[in-house]
């Protein structure tokens, strides 16, 4: 695993960002001396659906510093999840680049850079809370005292005390997608990105899971991409942008 | 534990839940295919290795004898030959024919064996098969017949029968005026080794009147041999064509050697049955295969997250191979329990089907067995073992590709 991607603060001396922030930033100033942990350059997605071509992506770009947390909003079928699938390297675009804290993206990479929190909660049934949070660590490779350790501690965090054995079907939403951020922060990534995830959950408890992802990455320096619907979420964040017409933009 | 793994034992064995449904029935497919395996395996097994005790118990573990089936004109100078080879504990010369019978009315001709009274305890324990009568009875007078030969003449202990010489005949062919007189002998009792072969029709009498009645003088038709228990028979035979005379034409054949057509047959039977019931696991493995597809599709959305989590398609399809892998592992494990447990109370089981049906002379008469054998041997249990796990573990080979080529964003994406 390469430094550049490890958590520690002393490791971003890696890369360049002087050179990376002017050229990408949609707000250059935000990310001003930090490193830039995520930079895409002119992403472009077509779908083909029949004869029918839809550009959902026609140039995106945008650059995320590291602790800065960043909102995406759009109609729906705007192309949100679709440029954070571009973004988390789960897809490919069909032009633009990527890098992933100054590198192009390995699918190697993923379990020590990236965590991700998604409308659904994905959590695997025949597990309890804290195995979900520690599978994280087990596709990584590194499984040790240290680590459980860590999610104990990150679900005691995310106000689980006491449900670490508890399977998720013995888990309300709110719960189930605080264990979901607890995997996401597992292996202390550089980037979060999160689709929607407050979609499935009461508002009450959806306002409540923002803040703990707001919180945690502040705390921890780690950068977050947050597609919402909801206004009073996004203003939390410190950037808030738009997509429409296949291209970010603010307000 | 790499996480495939890990996470194949859980969706089988989930946390704090019980047993799941599907687990259940996957498993109970694979033991029920092993159980059977190892039931008819060593029930086959046992009745190879019965005929081997009742072969190597009439007639010792190796035979010597004039390979064109002639004669041994210097038994006496051989003996010391044959027992001063190591591992031999016994040798007895025998002298075996055809020749006529009657009692009363009946006639029948059986296989005569003349037997040394002196040696043959050596190699045999005759005495354990008679019953009635004793082989302490037997001399030059006297005669003890197999069971059923006794019961096809109606012939009984003190009963006189009548014993006539191939050379009778040759005499008679020829209107010699010297004939060759039937002799007149009693029987002192009736034997059962529980080999159809020899208990069909033979007849014991000793190797003095069986030379007589053959005309062969000293001479006999060959040896049994007893070895050390545990011996390597193959090892011994080598060892007596070593020190066997030249030119006599005298050579030593285990006992496999003299059956090797019946244990050819009873091997190719046995590898038959493997084969067929194999079929069983095969089929077990198939619904493994539809179970697991199944799983497959339920689980897409997880399948895909562990794709996000950052797990590469090879490490999902191990998750699902390994799933079929503890399937059989386990199954086999339960499939050997109860196999063996089946095989721990058979003859309890038999009597009470047997008795239930009404059918127990009938499977007696049938077997020649009171008891059903079995005898597992360790090379069945290996093979048993390695077929299934191998076959279970490629039944999870489908589900697996299925699960690997899952792309991550389509997954998630499912509902
Ligand atoms: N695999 C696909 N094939 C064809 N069209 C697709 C595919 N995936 C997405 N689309 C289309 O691309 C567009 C953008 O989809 P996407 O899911 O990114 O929207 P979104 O902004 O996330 O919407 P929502 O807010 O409802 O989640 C939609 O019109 C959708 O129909
Ligand atoms: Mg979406």
């Amino acid at each position: 695993m390469s430094e550049n991607l490890s958590s520690s603060p002393a490791a971003a001396t890696n890369v360049q960002p002087s050179k990376l922030k002017a050229e990408y930033c949609v707000t250059p100033g935000a990310s001003a001396g930090l490193e830039v942990v995520l930079s895409a350059t002119a992403l472009r997605k077509n779908y083909l659906s029949g004869s029918q071509r839809l550009e959902v992506l026609r140039g995106v770009d945008l650059a995320v510093a590291a602790g800065e947390s960043v909102s995406i909003r759009g109609e729906s079928g705007s192309g949100k999840s679709t440029l954070l699938n571009l973004l988390s390297g789960l897809d490919t675009p069909d032009a633009g680049s990527l890098l992933w804290s100054g590198r192009s993206p390995h699918p190697k990479d993923r379990a020590r850079f990236l965590g991700m929190v998604f409308q659904s909660f994905y959590l695997i049934p025949e597990i309890d809370a804290l195995a979900n949070v520690l599978m994280a660590a087990r596709i990584l490779g590194v499984l040790g005292a240290a680590q459980r350790a860590r999610a104990k501690e990150l679900l005691a965090l995310t106000g689980l005390v006491g449900r670490a054995a508890h399977l998720p079907a013995q888990l309300s939403g709110g719960e189930r997608q605080r264990v979901a951020v607890a995997r996401a922060l597992m292996n202390s990534p550089r980037l979060i990105l999160a689709d929607e995830p407050t979609g499935n959950l009461d508002e009450h408890t959806g306002d409540s899971v923002v803040e703990l992802l707001l919180s945690l990455c502040r705390e921890t320096q780690t950068a977050l991409v947050l597609v919402t619907h909801n206004a009073a979420h996004a203003q939390k964040t410190s950037r808030q942008l738009f997509l429409h017409d296949g291209k970010l933009s603010y307000g | 534990m790499p996480w495939p793994l890990y996470l194949a034992l859980k969706q089988l064995f989930p946390t704090g839940r019980r047993f799941p449904f599907f687990t259940f029935i996957s498993v109970t497919g694979v033991a029920l295919g092993v159980a059977l395996l190892i039931v008819v395996m060593s029930v086959m097994g046992g009745f190879g290795y019965e005929i081997h005790r009742m072969i190597t118990d009439t007639q010792g573990e190796v035979q010597v004898k004039v390979s064109d089936g002639g004669v041994v004109e210097n038994p006496a100078d051989l003996i010391p030959v044959i027992a001063a080879v190591p591992g031999v504990v016994g040798v007895t010369p025998y002298a075996v024919g055809l020749s006529g019978l009657m009692y009363g009315e009946k006639a029948s001709f059986p296989q005569i064996l003349g037997i040394d009274l002196k040696r043959v305890e050596s190699v045999v324990q005759l005495n354990r098969f008679i019953r009635p009568g004793s082989l302490d009875d037997l001399d030059d007078d006297t005669v003890i017949l197999s069971v059923q030969l006794a019961s096809s003449l109606g012939a009984r202990l003190g009963d006189k029968v009548v014993l006539y010489s191939p050379l009778f005949f040759k005499d008679a062919m020829k209107k010699n005026d010297e004939v060759m007189l039937p002799r007149e002998l009693r029987v002192v009792g009736v034997f059962e080794v529980g080999h159809q072969q020899l208990d069909s029709n033979t007849a014991i009498v000793t190797l003095r009147r069986m030379q007589d009645l053959y005309g062969l003088g000293h001479a006999v038709h060959g040896f049994n041999v007893r070895l050390a228990p545990g011996a390597d028979v193959d090892a011994a035979v080598a060892r007596f064509n070593a020190a066997l005379p030249l030119g006599t034409g005298l050579k030593a054949y285990s006992w496999m050697d003299s059956f090797n057509d019946f244990l050819w047959v009873l091997q190719m039977e046995k590898n038959m049955f493997f084969f067929l019931l194999l079929f069983i696991v095969i089929v077990a493995a198939f619904s493994v295969t539809s179970s697991l597809l199944i799983s497959v599709v339920r689980k897409t959305r997880e399948i895909g997250l562990l794709g996000a989590l950052g797990g590469r398609p090879r490490d999902v399809a191990i998750c699902f191979c390994a799933q079929g892998l503890f399937i059989g592992t386990v199954g086999t494990v339960l499939g050997l329990a109860l196999g063996l447990g089946v095989l721990a109370v058979r003859n309890d089981l038999i009597h009470t089907l047997t008795h239930l049906t009404q059918r127990e002379d009938v499977f007696q008469k049938f077997y020649q067995l009171s008891q059903l054998p079995a005898h597992t041997a360790g090379a069945d249990v290996a093979k048993i073992v390695v077929f299934t796990i191998v076959i279970s573990t490629l039944a999870g080979v489908i589900p697996a590709w299925r699960a690997s080529k899952l792309k991550p964003v389509e997954a998630l994406r499912s509902e």
